[in-house]
């Protein structure tokens, strides 16, 4: 192709129009940090970590006695200490990830571990919205089938509410939620995972290409 | 990192640094993106180089860190090529050397060259650096007989993206 070996030829001689950086501005450029993909999925996921731990911590004292008084208060304490040790583990996965990708490899075994890496994080996002959906299933299942303990629990006699479809609509609102909720968790998801890797996705399938 | 390593990554780095800048300018369309790749780039190098032990050459060793950077690891935003941009960044043709249809060709094809997708981007960017299909072939990680096949769908694909 005539054009690109004359682009070529242009190529070679040309390279003392290109911008020259000064052995101090280098220097300076090796204390920066980095901000490539791998390390954001990183960051982003301990910053869940910390963004659901304090939301847990900050939970009103009436929720919590809620719970105990409903008689899953532990349960609910111990399932949400196995949820966060599980958390971790994904966390250690993410940091190995990290850790392993050799941006001295070729370009294709490269792209091959940070898709390692994108897998992880799929498995990490099924992982939290399953168990999401899950909990509020069995919650909402357990509230239902004792919506005459709750209604007592929670006192709402004195308050005024009618006994009568309160159960209905107590675990109609508590669905509403959770699947406003789980549309928040897949969009942030979405967001932060998918784009952060889309284009990663199809330079990939380009290099599979090349193989076929 | 001691002092030492540190000098000499610097030296090599100061002395090789146009491979760097014509990655910046292939996979950039602003001043801005092209300096956060250079520091990207230089970042990932560094990172590197306590493992390069020399059994290749330093820029040869560049070329492979500086692409996956600007291929995989670098976030790039997705900021169209305005023509402004285009006009300061693209190969600058000295007017007074060149006739104006030379000079024309050249600026579309190195246009069209910013238009393919990264993967035939790298792989055009080896071959105007003059590099041979082996290491062609090592950098990205494909067979050399791939590496050929695909360099000719590439100049397809900017024959296309010239004669529409």
């Amino acid at each position: 192709m005539d054009e690109l070996d004359k682009l070529k030829k242009e190529w070679q001689s040309r390279e003392h129009e290109l911008p020259k950086i000064s052995y101090n501005d280098i220097y300076k450029m090796l204390l920066k940090k980095s901000s490539s993909i791998v390390k954001w999925i990183f960051i982003i996921s301990v910053a869940e970590l910390l963004f659901w731990l304090s939301l847990y911590l900050i939970i009103p004292d009436d929720n919590i006695k809620l719970m105990h008084d409903m008689g899953i208060g532990n349960i609910l304490y111990y399932s949400n200490i196995l949820h966060f040790i599980v958390f971790a583990v994904f966390i250690y996965f993410f940091y190995k990830n990290y850790q392993s990708i050799q941006v001295t490899d070729s370009t294709k075994m490269l792209m091959q571990n940070i898709l390692k890496t994108r897998k992880t994080v799929r498995y990490f996002v099924y992982y939290n919205v399953g168990m999401f959906i899950l909990s509020s299933i069995v919650i909402d299942t357990f509230f239902y089938t004792n919506s005459s303990k709750l209604y007592k629990v929670m006192d709402f006699a004195s308050k005024g509410v009618p006994q009568e479809n309160f159960a209905n609509v107590f675990v109609i609102t508590q669905i509403l939620v959770g699947v406003v909720v789980i549309g928040l968790l897949l969009l942030f998801y979405w967001l932060v995972y998918g784009i952060l890797l889309k284009r990663l996705k199809s330079n990939y399938s380009e290099l599979q290409k090349m193989e076929s | 990192m001691n002092k030492e390593l540190e000098h000499s990554f610097v030296i090599q780095l100061e002395k090789n640094q146009n491979i760097v800048h014509k990655i910046c300018r292939l996979y950039t369309n602003d001043q801005d993106s092209h300096n956060d790749l250079f520091q990207e780039i230089t970042i990932q190098l560094w990172r590197a180089f306590p493992k390069f032990r020399g059994d290749s050459k330093f820029s040869t060793w560049m070329y492979r860190v500086a692409l996956n950077t600007a291929i995989t690891l670098y976030r790039k935003s997705k900021r169209q090529i305005s023509t402004q941009d285009f006009e300061s960044i693209s190969f600058k043709i000295k007017a007074e050397e060149y006739d104006d249809t030379i000079e024309q060709q050249l600026k579309l094809m190195y246009g069209a060259v910013k238009k393919l997708n990264d993967i035939d981007k790298a792989l055009v960017f080896l071959y105007l650096e003059d590099k041979s299909y082996r290491e062609i072939s090592e950098t990205l990680g494909i067979t050399e007989v791939n590496a050929r096949v695909k360099m000719n769908r590439a100049k397809d694909k900017l024959r296309k993206i010239l004669n529409p």
